[in-house]
């Protein structure tokens, strides 16, 4: 082909870390959907023999008038926002004070049971729909495997990274279909309540997501969580990188999309990349791995001395929170962050909530009817895009949650 | 209408625009959000145009000129539309070319902006695709399937799945034709895509008249429109004769 010869234009790589992003989060909620339409249970038998912790206020039943369940439903969200913020307030903290391997410990373990149980059940259902014949013990093998090996690639940071990527998919998958089973009005208001305090939560100066990443910008610290992070996109030029967004900025960035002038430059790889950007911008160095903050902190530091455009290069991480168990008995709860952000190499890191409630979204657009799906999932996938947009624009925390909502809303 | 057909179906509608998508579109990031951005456009257009329709429906069926001033209505609302994507596009290309500038890389090629134009017009193609033909596929899963009266001899499935083929090739081209148009300032281009999508809106409307007859002038039509297409672009070799070679497949398969 001619363009072979041709020397590579920008249209090859413009726009691939929001592709990135947005690839793993349509594989989810393409899984989501073929869960519910594959196992779509009705309404009335799921909700009532599940007490949760999102229906403690009120459980609908279909018999009940609009008002009543629209009043239920404000209730049970209402709750559960109140139960999210304060864990998120407890996780600060802790990580206030420096509970830092208690926190690593209790992700481990919130991930293994996200795995084990609720990936055993539908994993159960499946096998009642389809019939298909396994016998107990493989089952509970091939089951507590794959939760180890889960639990392993969440913890671990040098494991393999579509190993990591595959599972955090899956995490964010399963907690997703558990959510679509709560009853229609809840979910709907319960989706819209969590927008709502995401944007409250990472915008406001109280909010608890706010507190904690300005923890861990001013100790430089990780903090242990279930985030997404996109593979970096390598490049072997150190000129401008396009596209690359920041989520909660702290720093003075310009970004190269908006032609303010600026050149950014997101070379995310530690040393040698770090001091050789001082003229044109940003610079973000970011450590390689969760645990070389250090290496980088102490670079960033000099460059943040000496160019005053830059402030202190950050490495978000985020809270693990993991969305309410529905467990009855497990009252543990963690929090997911939401909120996109720039991961340990530069990439775009999107929190795993993210994930939950997009999915969420269109696993109940999918009970409706196909083309709901189809008009979801568009719409969120736009105000993703907004979302990364916004976040190159106003280089502050945003959260990914309420535009995408929002769209997704109206469109159902 | 078995799972299996279903699945045959939706290939019959989508499968060239998925060669096409994984030929050409999925080895550049930009065209695949071009792809997203310029489906979600196409809603949003049918969602505008129902909302206004929707005080006049449903029309009685025994009269056909309000049927027709809906297709034309609907024909020329999409291509303003197109026009609002033309200058959507033409900003684009001064915000790309200079960030090429800055970055130091060369300027758009000529097969970029034609890659662009393709990526645009196979969203359109695509949302038609899906939702004129899948959203009729997936309830109807299950035993059994369904004919219409006045061609008794292709499931009605079968026929939709087809005409959203010629859909989608319609819009991905005449997308990549009006650009050029556009851009050349060529009138008979320019003025080529309203007519064609008029044209192929109307003999829909006709459906079922008469069936063979309708699907072939449908590939003729094609067949015309592709070779303008060739004629104005540059397309990979392979990729111009996969589908060219799908056209004719259908063309004489529809008219035997």
């Amino acid at each position: 082909m001619a363009q072979n010869q041709r020397p590579a234009s920008i249209l090859d790589t413009l726009g691939e870390e929001i592709v990135r992003i947005i690839t793993p989060v349509s594989i989810c909620m393409l899984m989501v959907v073929i869960l519910v339409s594959i196992l779509s249970l009705d309404d009335s038998s799921s909700s009532s023999a599940m007490p949760t912790i999102a229906t403690i206020a009120y459980s609908e039943t279909g018999s009940d008038s609009s008002w009543d369940k629209f009043m239920g439903a404000l209730l049970n969200s209402l709750v559960f926002v109140a139960v999210v913020t304060a864990v998120t307030f407890i996780l600060v903290l802790l990580f206030y004070l420096r509970c830092t391997k208690f926190l690593k410990i209790y992700l481990g373990f919130s991930a293994f049971v996200v795995l084990a149980f609720m990936g055993g059940e539908i994993a159960l259902f499946l096998f009642e729909k389809f019939s298909f014949p396994i016998d107990c013990v493989t089952f509970l093998v091939i089951l507590y495997n794959f939760a180890v090996v889960g639990v392993l690639a969440v913890f671990i940071s040098k494991m393999a990274i579509l190993v990591t990527q595959a599972y955090l998919v899956v995490i964010g998958m399963l907690v997703a279909y558990w959510f679509t089973l709560l009853p229609e009005w809840t979910t709907w208001v319960l989706l819209v309540a969590m927008a709502l305090y995401d944007l409250a939560a990472v915008l406001l100066p109280v909010g608890p997501l706010r507190l904690l990443v300005e923890l861990a910008i001013s100790r430089d610290e990780d903090i242990p969580a279930l985030v997404y992070e996109a593979r970096p996109v390598a490049h072997h030029d150190s000129g401008s990188r396009d596209g690359v967004v920041r989520r909660r900025v702290w720093s003075e960035r310009r970004n190269v999309l908006h032609d303010s002038g600026g050149d950014v430059n997101s070379n995310a790889i530690l040393s040698g990349n770090a001091g050789s950007n001082l003229n044109s911008g940003v610079v973000l160095s970011v450590a390689s791995g969760h645990n070389d903050t250090r290496l980088a902190g102490a670079e960033e530091g000099r460059v943040v001395e000496a160019n005053a455009e830059l402030s202190a290069p950050l490495i978000d991480r985020r809270m693990n929170d993991n969305m309410h168990r529905q467990e009855e008995d497990d009252t543990s709860e963690n929090l997911l962050l939401e909120g996109i952000g720039l991961g340990s190499t530069g990439a775009i890191k999107l929190g795993l909530g993210d994930f939950i409630f997009y999915s969420v979204l269109v696993g109940r657009a999918a009970m409706y009817d196909f083309m709901t799906v189809y008009a979801c999932y568009l719409a969120i996938v736009a105000g993703l895009g907004v979302t990364l947009m916004l976040l190159a624009f106003y280089q502050k925390a945003l959260p990914a949650l309420p535009v995408s909502i929002m769209l997704g809303a109206v469109a159902n | 209408m078995t799972v299996a057909a279903g699945i045959g179906y939706a290939l019959i509608a989508l499968g060239p625009s998925l060669s096409l998508f994984v030929a050409v579109i999925s080895k550049k990031p930009f065209l695949i959000l071009t792809v997203l951005s310029s489906t979600l456009l196409w809603l949003i257009s049918l969602i505008v145009l129902s909302g206004i329709w929707r005080a006049f429906l449903p029309l009685k069926s025994t009269t056909w000129w309000p049927f027709a001033l809906l297709i034309i209505s609907s024909v020329g609302f999409q291509e303003g539309l197109r026009v609002l994507f033309w200058k959507v596009y033409k900003r684009l290309e001064d915000t790309l070319d200079a960030f090429a500038d800055r970055v130091g890389k060369p300027r758009l090629f000529l097969t970029d902006k034609m890659q662009i134009a393709l990526a645009g017009g196979l969203g359109h193609g695509v949302a038609h695709a899906v939702f004129f033909c899948l959203s009729l596929l997936t309830p109807a899963f299950g035993p059994a399937t369904f004919y219409v009266d006045r061609c008794p001899q292709m499931p009605f499935f079968l026929i939709s799945a087809i005409i959203a083929l010629a859909f989608v090739t319609i819009h991905t081209f005449s997308m990549v034709i009006a650009f050029n148009g556009y851009a050349e300032g060529n009138t008979t281009d320019q003025y080529f895509v309203p007519v064609v999508h008029l044209v192929a809106g109307m003999v829909v409307k006709s459906a079922f008249a008469r069936c063979f007859c309708l699907l072939s002038q449908k590939f003729s039509l094609l067949r015309i429109l592709f070779l303008i297409v060739l004629k104005n672009c540059q397309l990979s070799p392979e990729t111009a004769l996969v589908v060219f070679v799908w056209l004719n497949v259908l063309c004489h398969a529809c008219s035997f």
